[in-house]
């Protein structure tokens, strides 16, 4: 742990963990990407001022849109939203920081470092062109040109940029579930915070999806595997003969995906337009409860749309059928909150400022891009549309709409974030510059609907425009007229950002300081601390239980904790892993779990102590409060995130040309990866304090400790990274031919390896309880026996595996397979081995966990706790549940 | 019964039925009739995996919210798996 500098140094900004810092880096991150992306698009626009590839070149070309597309949705506008997500939500909802301020920090330092990564693939012969959805097998070595590295670079970063966004889910999931002031319920939550929420569970989800994707198209380009290739035979495809559905895997993963990402992407301008809304129109939002209830609805369908995306591709009409239904649907949520932004603009009184502006614009332009989504989720309709630019005009007016929602964002929060006030006068100018550049960039697009996406030859397309009614003539109007239309529009959208980084950037040094709340209607917390807020926050503790927001000082909330603790209150005894005293508990159990001592002394209700305004799931704890009303003084400064970033940076540059068998690349890979385990053993060495509230709200997860809850919100997006894969499997098997399946595979590939692995593994599983059960009756030897027997019967495992795979590869005197049975040698070597392979690296990770706290139980760790071997255990035993599966579809089924 | 003794009794289960699947196998069910054979595989290791989840995992103790959490993992896996495998057909 290191002293944290002034903001004025620069060491600051490496070896901060504050989220106020980290949401500033993120805000400032993501608009260095959307200058990249946008000088991107403005390149290609100016190719496309001509129906020919006479400015960038054909190939320039694709990788400029391809790139464009992947920069703006993936490291602009999400960042952009979470960086607000980062400053604002532990504000408004009471905390002093975010539950894990380190991975919060080592979240952000990925992030940036996947950025680099994806800049480095323009220098590596070529980035990624195959377009952003990145669609099989166009996304594999063989269909991208040259070496393809370029390509490869740009699966890795995607995989390090999902990375930072699991572990900020985790970190917002358990921070808004532990964190929250006192007798703050959920539903009561400001809507931006409910919006980040329901955004975090989306993303939780959705992008261990994206995740198996990645790392699937990874081992296809690395290790030679042929998921989404087809089989080449000579210079013509044999489609349907080797891998009938490699283009529908991608798909149906990417877009399971997708589609959420969408409402990932809007979900954050929705909280912002609700809060703009109320704030400028001084109007509690009408129907509050029913625009949360859309918000859940929409999070909910938004994961049963996505082959909506898929109508033009050979799935079945009965599910083609089933998705516009689940498409239509989503719509009517949409329709209730539009109608109640609007309702809250009638019976408000509208103050037009900044924030307020771009929050209207947003509505508007969504509104036009809603109704015209709705056109692509009708199959018939669809059938036309696909493919074309109404796709393009459509897509960018709900995705730049959400954006310009979130530039709305940055005019409301600027003085909080700055103390200082912009300039209004050149706020309005910027929105007027920007709704026209906005509107004259993509309308035009609808109108050259018949444009085919991605590809840079329009010509010979017209529209036809038919005033002979009106006695006004027929006009013919070339499509080169919107193509030129749109270009300007660009130029103009673009130079109304200079117009916005002047303002801030002046207003930043001369503008006038404001106070606690310069907005006369915003009621949310943030604004009841000074501007910029004090580095933890609140100097005294936030409360809700009186029904209004109040601060209560450290002998309250000491009394209270006391007064509570006299009342039989649980929550004491507990461990929190970053050291100190948590102060989770306070929900019963039914009866107590086996091998836990606080849950076996706990089991009374918090409701019942003396806190009687407080609701049933608020946790309180008997710790003497320290500052800001946590025990003890909280850490806000590591330098080991950041060098956790730099050393994955290192790590996947190298593995980008690993293939290559260079000594650079694999020279990087062996450097980077020693530099990832050394510098997570360093940052786990590190003592950081990270002390949670002794007053929160924590429904519903009341019971379940800061560190518990971060484990299981993980393991939940592992199940679904695990489930894709197998999914994966099951998917190609099924198009395959489930049956036929055996002829892929040799006779030498037997049950027993795997039922052998199957004993080792479940007996490691006792192991690992019988560890648990040893600390808690603090028996030092128990415990070291017990994780010595975890560590050995793991190692068995992973013994036993590379026999089995020696033995495969190896099969010289197989008749069927006479090259043995690799990676390569057809699709059932590819899922089994890939599959198999993930689930080892698991297994892998778990044992240099285990070895990690023997060590810690030889030196006389986890005597009458038992809180840290249980949360392994939550991660080993996944891993044994994960085998239970992989054993009888690999080796029996 | 005590902890101990409840997690023994848990891991022979465990055991058996993973030798029961081999079983299975070895006794040529597979051949007679596979798609019998598949479920019952199959079903024996959603058994043993919500044994694991519910005593090693301690989720038969934990609150609720915990058990919705996984819950929705992996009714999000189910989903994108039978869909995409429904597509097809």
């Amino acid at each position: 742990m290191s002293e944290l500098p002034p903001k004025s140094s620069i060491k600051r900004w490496f070896l901060t963990t504050n989220h106020k810092d980290i949401g500033v880096l993120y805000l400032i991150t993501a608009l260095f990407f959307l200058i990249f992306g946008g000088l991107l698009a403005l390149l290609f626009r100016i190719e496309l001022l001509s129906p020919a590839a006479d400015f960038l070149g054909e190939t320039g070309y694709n990788q400029a849109v391809s790139a464009h597309g992947l920069l703006m949705v993936f490291w602009f506008i999400s960042p952009f939203a979470f960086g607000f997500a980062n400053y604002v939500v532990p504000l408004q909802i009471g905390a002093d920081d975010l539950a894990f301020p380190r991975l919060n920090a080592l979240s952000y330092w990925f992030y940036l470092f996947s950025g680099l990564l994806f800049g480095v693939s323009f220098f590596q012969g070529q980035t990624f062109s195959g377009g952003w959805t990145m669609y099989a097998p166009l996304n594999t070595p063989t269909y991208l040109p040259g070496e393809a590295l370029g390509a490869t670079t740009v699966v890795l970063a995607l995989i390090m940029f999902v990375t930072a966004v699991t572990l900020g889910s985790v970190n917002f999931l358990t921070t808004m579930y532990r964190m929250r002031a006192e007798g703050l319920r959920m539903r009561d939550l400001p809507l931006f915070s409910i919006s980040i929420n329901l955004t975090v569970w989306m993303m939780l989800f959705a992008f261990a999806a994206l995740l198996a994707a990645l790392m699937i198209l990874t081992s296809d380009h690395i290790l030679g595997t042929h998921y989404f290739s087809y089989q080449i035979d000579g210079a013509g495809i044999t489609q349907g003969a080797n891998n009938p559905g490699a283009s529908l895997l991608w798909a149906h993963l990417f877009w399971f995906f997708g589609h959420p990402e969408v409402y990932i992407v809007f979900f954050p301008a929705l909280g912002i337009m609700a809060e703009c809304f109320q704030t400028f129109t001084g109007r509690r939002i009408v129907g509050r409860k029913w625009f949360i209830i859309a918000m859940v609805l929409v999070a909910l369908q938004s994961f049963i749309v996505w082959m909506h995306h898929m109508f033009l591709t050979g799935i079945n009409l009965q599910i083609k059928t089933i998705f516009m239904a689940t498409t239509i649907g989503i719509s009517l949520p949409f329709d209730l909150m539009v109608f109640s932004l609007i309702y809250t603009m009638i019976k408000g009184r509208i103050r037009f400022t900044t924030p307020f502006l771009f929050s209207l614009g947003a509505l508007i332009v969504f509104i036009l891009g809603g109704i015209t989504g709705v056109f692509l989720g009708a199959v018939v309709l669809d059938y036309q549309f696909r493919g074309t630019y109404w796709v393009v005009a459509h897509f960018h007016y709900v995705m730049v709409g959400g954006a310009t929602a979130l530039f709305g964002g940055l005019y409301y929060w600027y003085p909080k974030i700055t103390g200082k006030m912009y300039d209004e006068f050149l706020g309005k100018v910027h929105f007027g510059v920007f709704m026209l550049g906005f509107n004259l960039l993509y309308f035009p697009m609808f109108l050259a609907w018949e444009t085919p996406r991605r590809v840079f030859d329009y010509g010979g397309l017209s529209t036809t425009i038919d005033l002979s009614a009106l006695e006004l003539g027929v006009y013919v109007i070339p499509y080169e007229v919107w193509h030129n239309m749109s270009t300007i529009g660009a130029a103009i959208l673009g130079a109304s950002f200079l117009i916005m980084f002047y303002n801030l950037f002046v207003s930043y040094w001369h503008g006038e300081e404001v106070g606690d709340n310069p907005w006369a209607y915003a009621t949310s917390a943030e604004w009841a601390v000074s501007s910029p807020p004090p580095l933890e926050n609140f100097h005294d503790t936030p409360s809700y239980a009186s029904g209004r927001l109040e601060f209560l000082d450290d002998e309250e909330v000491a009394a209270r904790s006391s007064g509570s603790s006299g009342g039989g209150l649980a929550g004491h005894g507990a461990t929190a892993t970053d050291g100190g005293t948590s102060t989770d508990g306070g929900t019963s159990t039914d009866g107590g779990k086996p091998g836990s001592a606080t849950a076996a002394s706990s089991g009374v209700q918090s409701g019942g102590g003396a806190l009687a305004r407080a609701g049933p799931e608020t946790a309180l704890g008997t710790g003497t409060p320290g500052e800001h009303g946590h025990d003890g003084h909280a850490d806000h400064a590591s330098l080991w995130p950041f060098i956790v970033g730099i050393a994955g940076f290192v790590l996947f540059l190298g593995l980008s040309g690993i293939r290559t068998g260079g000594t650079f690349y694999t020279s990087l890979t062996v450097v980077g990866a020693v530099g990832v385990f050394g510098s997570f053993v360093g940052m786990a060495q590190e003592p950081f304090h990270a002390p949670e509230p002794l007053l929160a709200e924590r429904w519903p997860y009341g019971g379940v400790e800061k560190m518990k809850l971060g484990m299981w919100t993980f393991l939940a997006s592992d199940i679904v990274l695990f489930g894709a894969f197998i999914g994966s499997y099951v998917f190609v098997r099924v198009a395959y031919g489930w049956e036929e399946w055996h002829h892929l595979i040799p006779e030498a590939h037997v049950t027993m390896p795997g039922l052998i692995n199957t004993y080792l593994l479940l007996t490691s599983s006792f192991a690992v309880v019988l560890a648990m059960v040893a600390a808690e009756k603090e028996s030092r030897k128990g415990v070291l026996l017990s994780l010595g027997a975890t560590f050995a019967l793991g190692v068995g495992f992973l013994i036993n595996k590379a026999m089995e795979w020696d033995h495969l590869f190896n099969l010289h005197g197989s008749e069927a397979f006479p090259h043995g049975w690799d990676l390569t040698t057809n699709l059932a070597s590819s899922t089994f081995y890939l599959t198999t392979g993930l689930h080892g690296a698991h297994v892998a990770i778990g044992l240099i966990m285990v070895a990690y706290m023997f060590l810690r139980a030889w030196n006389g760790a986890y005597m009458g706790d038992e809180k840290p071997i249980e949360y392994f255990g939550l991660y080993w035993h996944l891993v044994d549940i994960v085998w239970l599966f992989l054993f009888p579809l690999f080796y029996i089924l | 019964m005590s902890h101990t003794k409840l997690y023994a009794a848990i891991y022979v289960v465990l055991f058996a039925f993973a030798t029961i699947q081999a079983v299975v196998e070895y006794a040529g069910f597979l051949e007679q009739s596979y798609w019998l054979a598949f479920w019952a595989i199959i079903v024996l290791s959603v058994i043993k995996a919500v044994i694991v989840a519910a005593y090693y995992q301690h989720l038969r103790w934990e609150p609720r919210a915990v058990s919705y959490l996984v819950v929705g993992g992996v009714v999000a896996a189910v989903a994108l798996t039978a869909a995409a495998s429904f597509s097809i057909t």
